[in-house]
């Protein structure tokens, strides 16, 4: 009954004898891949000076000579990429090619400023695909294979990613997107999905929701997941490994870099291997800047250098992690991460989606008969983040009982979801009941940190 | 007018030689379903059809149709006509009632959805270039994946919105200056009524292409939508069992929709004899896929009412048009022994001017006879007037209604913005018969 085959496993195809998608890169000398790195930056470079203002500008101002970078340390020469600068630019101002190329535009999931937006090219999109490709095959996925993705899928780039490479692989995809649990567990039964992507907390609520309908996955096909989209830990992949009888992997990326398929776990499980031939990663010291050596705990900072529509140079990803360049067992050469351990800035990241506490202040400041006090609480209750923000009502509203208090409760919860796209329950407060600060605002308390 | 094609030798095929090649491609789809698929092995050999030896399209008629019932009993997999090693991606219908059904697409099909999708979207003028925003639901519903590469096989660019969130998808309409919108009708109109509401005035948008579907919907509602949004709107017609979005889809005649007659076989039959009828006259679609390897189906029955229309279109296209669906042979409510179509309210209502193009047919029993009543919204102007001159406006559209249909349809009016809206497939029959509430 158990179809757990592995990869050497009676695969009826051509992939029989092979390990690695692709062994030359994948396994190739660390000169060689920095001859490759160095080639390609200087492409990059010169491609994002000539198509794009922003950049040219950027190039100039720092006195470089797009010509004349002779060596990958010259990288740190270039100026950073942030989140603000594709902000400013917004919608199309990053893009280095013209729109007519670009066939594919994904955004950041829900702001209330300016979404952050990011294009790509036919060819683009064969590389997303190819590096993601790489990262499945290499730990064992093959066409045989039934690839449930419950990543949602639209402007951002989780389902997306992996439907291309999945049926790149050649396996059969079932794109049934995020919600619906009992759904989800009905076609992973019935369809027999063999790798589920989506991120670790949805993985675990499964598990549970699975428990109450006395489902067995110890009777079900499951036998990989590739899961990211939110920090976790390994005692959550522990959790994970054992409840739904999987290898869980941690794949990383981001949507202003690629999406999914930037790094990724092998079957080593310990650290995420970067597709370097087609990014370049450092880690800075985030207050300074500087670059720190290998093995130094700092932000995450990608170049890309394969890119045409949306090229990134030195982009900061608010990450923290560290580089690994110890051999690995699994037999791949490319550089690993450590998993990411937390950011540099205020950003929550709640059930996959990316929230900063500034959106939903925008939302209540705009509330006539709230008062500026509130406070965001996070949680993780039964493996699943719960958020919800406390907040003041003004003293007539809350005496003079002029309104329904649930109701108004109800029309923020809404005004929260139509601008930010997640749900957030809202809970008001007596006047004066919301902790003052004399200094920095605590506007954020998240639980999960203290589990 | 500038006709430009994206196939042309395929969309301006003569009516022989697209024949020729949808014999030849029946023959190999009877092949393929033969060999592979265990259901169909049994059907062809016991109504005595052998497919090596298949040469007219008049020998189709023996074979039984495929329901989705057939689907349903053979879920998942058993339809399939391929192992699933080569089997890449699957869609599913929703699944309200027992097990969905779950259709099945090889790298072929993929790829030749993605060109008959470009080949539609290409005929509406979209190019490369062109920003079109994708607001049907992206997952197991066939909607958002199948235009979304179409989208991309033209090369214009995908905005994967997907459903929902209307004020968004306002912002990125302004913002992304989207010139192709890809929607069910009605939730074009709420885009266009929530921003109203905004004070966005469409007018001054980029957006000059519609292309609407996943319901039945009226010329009248293509006039309401055109004159709110500021564009063209078109219908594309389609259903996952047979492929998706893009089985048929209308060109800039507005004058019927294309059927992709190089992948699909259209026969019309009456769903009460079951037999064929005259293609020009309205029937049930039936479809033969003959160009699909993971899923083929066998004369399919889709439910859909439509007749087709032989004669080449102004815009040089040969493949046979069918006229808008007007209704399924489901959702015909039988009002004391009466056939009417939903469509047929519509169509009445959406000729009198001061109604909103909102309403909700209610169907009841009331001491063992069906009872039919219309609920319409009206203007802020109409319904701030006097009782009696609600009343009398009320019995002027019961009048139209009569005279149109044949019976009794009480009507009600209501308030502006108090009919439920759809983000998707509009709700617009309650019948309490079966048990539904309003």
């Amino acid at each position: 009954m158990n179809n757990k085959s592995s990869n050497n496993g009676n695969i009826a195809n051509n992939n029989i004898d092979k390990k690695f998608w692709d062994e030359e890169i994948s396994t190739a000398s660390r000169e060689k891949i920095q001859q490759l790195q160095l080639k390609r930056l200087k492409k990059t470079i010169k491609h994002c000076y000539k198509n794009n203002n922003f950049y040219k500008k950027r190039i100039d101002d720092a006195g470089i000579n797009p010509d004349k970078i002779s060596s990958l340390d010259d990288l740190n020469k270039i100026p950073f990429t942030t989140k603000d600068d594709l902000r400013d630019n917004y919608p199309f101002g990053l893009f280095c090619t013209p729109l007519s190329e670009v066939v594919r535009v994904h955004a950041s999931s829900g702001t209330t400023g300016n979404p952050t937006v990011v294009g790509y090219t036919k060819k683009d999109l064969d590389m997303w695909a190819e590096n993601l490709a790489r990262i499945m095959f290499d730990v064992g996925v093959r066409k045989d294979d039934i690839v449930q993705i419950s990543h949602g899928f639209g402007l951002f780039t989780g389902g997306f990613g992996f439907l291309s490479a999945a049926e790149k692989i050649g396996c059969m995809v079932i794109p049934i997107s995020s919600g619906v649990t009992e759904r989800q567990l009905k076609v992973m039964k019935d369809y027999n999905s063999t790798v589920i992507v989506c991120t670790p907390s949805y993985c675990l609520y499964m598990a549970e929701v699975a428990e109450k309908i006395g489902l067995d996955f110890k009777d079900l096909s499951l036998k990989f997941g590739f899961l990211g989209g939110e920090p976790w830990t390994d005692s959550m992949k522990d959790e994970i490994e054992k409840r739904l009888k999987i290898k869980a992997f941690n794949s990383y990326g981001l949507s202003e870099v690629l999406g999914p398929g930037v790094s990724c776990e092998c079957n080593q499980q310990n650290g995420l291997h970067i597709n370097e031939d087609h990014f370049i990663a450092e880690i800075i010291d985030p207050k300074t800047g500087k670059t720190l050596d290998i093995g130094q705990k700092g932000e995450l900072v990608f170049t890309s250098l394969t890119k045409e529509a949306f090229p990134v140079l030195r982009y900061r990803t608010k990450d923290i992690s560290y580089l690994i360049d110890e051999p690995c067992l699994c037999g791949k050469t490319f550089i690993r991460m450590a998993k990411p351990m937390g950011r540099t800035d205020d950003m929550l990241i709640i059930r996959g989606v990316n929230l900063f506490p500034s959106q939903i202040e925008e939302v209540l400041l705009k509330i006539k008969d709230l008062e500026p006090h509130y406070l965001i609480v996070v949680d993780r209750i039964n493996y699943m983040d719960t958020i919800e923000v406390w907040v003041e009502v003004s003293e007539k509203i809350f005496h003079e009982k002029i309104m329904d208090l649930e109701f108004f409760e109800k029309s923020i919860e809404e005004k929260l979801y139509s601008s930010i796209g997640i749900r957030i329950k809202v809970k008001l407060k007596e006047p004066k009941t919301i902790e003052r600060s004399e200094g920095k605002a605590k506007r954020v308390w998240d639980k999960r940190k203290e589990l | 007018m500038d006709l430009e094609f994206w196939d042309s030798n395929i969309e301006l095929m003569s009516r022989e030689k697209l024949e020729m090649l949808q014999l030849e491609r029946l023959k190999k789809t009877l092949i393929n379903v033969y060999e592979n698929v265990s259901f169909y092995k049994k059907r062809l050999d016991d109504c005595g059809v052998n497919p090596y030896k298949f040469s007219s399209f008049d020998e189709l008629e023996k074979i039984p149709f495929t329901t989705k019932e057939d689907l349903r009993i053979n879920y998942p997999f058993n339809m399939f006509a391929r192992p699933l090693n080569k089997i890449v991606r699957i869609h599913s219908s929703s699944g309200t009632t027992g097990n969905p059904t779950v259709v099945a697409y090889t790298k072929y099909d993929i790829e030749v959805w993605g060109d008959i999708i470009a080949r539609q979207l290409f005929a509406l003028g979209i190019r490369s270039g062109d920003v079109v925003q994708n607001s049907y639901g992206y997952g197991l519903f066939t909607g958002g994946l199948g235009l979304h590469y179409g989208i991309e096989t033209l090369g214009a660019i995908a905005i994967p919105v997907s459903g929902g969130n209307t004020e968004r998808q306002i912002k990125i309409m302004q913002d992304f200056k989207s010139t192709a919108l890809c929607c069910t009708p009605s939730y074009a109109l709420y885009i266009a009524e929530v921003g109203k509401e905004l004070g966005v005035d469409f007018n001054n948008l980029n957006l000059k292409v519609g292309v609407f579907g996943a319901e039945p919907w009226t010329d009248q509602i293509r006039i309401e939508i055109e004159q709110r949004l500021n564009i063209n709107a078109y219908d594309i017609y389609g259903l996952s069992e047979v492929m998706g979005p893009g089985v048929a889809c209308e060109c800039t005649f507005k004058d019927g929709l294309h059927i992709a007659e190089d992948s699909f076989y259209p026969e019309i039959i009456d769903p009460a004899t079951l037999k064929r009828t005259k293609k020009s006259e309205i029937g049930e679609l039936v479809f033969t896929t003959i160009n699909k390897e993971g899923m083929p189906l066998i004369r399919y029955r889709t439910k859909d009412l439509t007749k087709l229309n032989y004669n080449t279109c102004y815009c040089g296209r040969t493949h046979a048009r069918m006229s808008k669906v007007i209704g399924r042979s489901d959702d015909m409510l039988i009002i004391r022994g009466v056939n009417v179509f939903p469509s047929q309210i519509e169509e009445v209502l959406m000729n009198i001017k001061e109604i909103e193009p909102h309403y909700l047919i209610v169907v009841e029993r009331r001491n063992y006879l069906d009872y039919i009543e219309v609920w319409v919204e009206v203007s802020e102007d109409i319904f701030s007037e006097k009782m009696n001159a609600l009343e009398a406006f009320e019995s002027s559209i019961e009048h139209k209604l009569y005279s149109a249909i044949g019976i009794n349809i009480d009507v009600k009016l209501k308030e502006p913005k108090t009919i439920k809206r759809s983000e998707g497939k509009a709700k617009r029959v309650v019948d309490m018969r079966k048990g539904e509430k309003p």
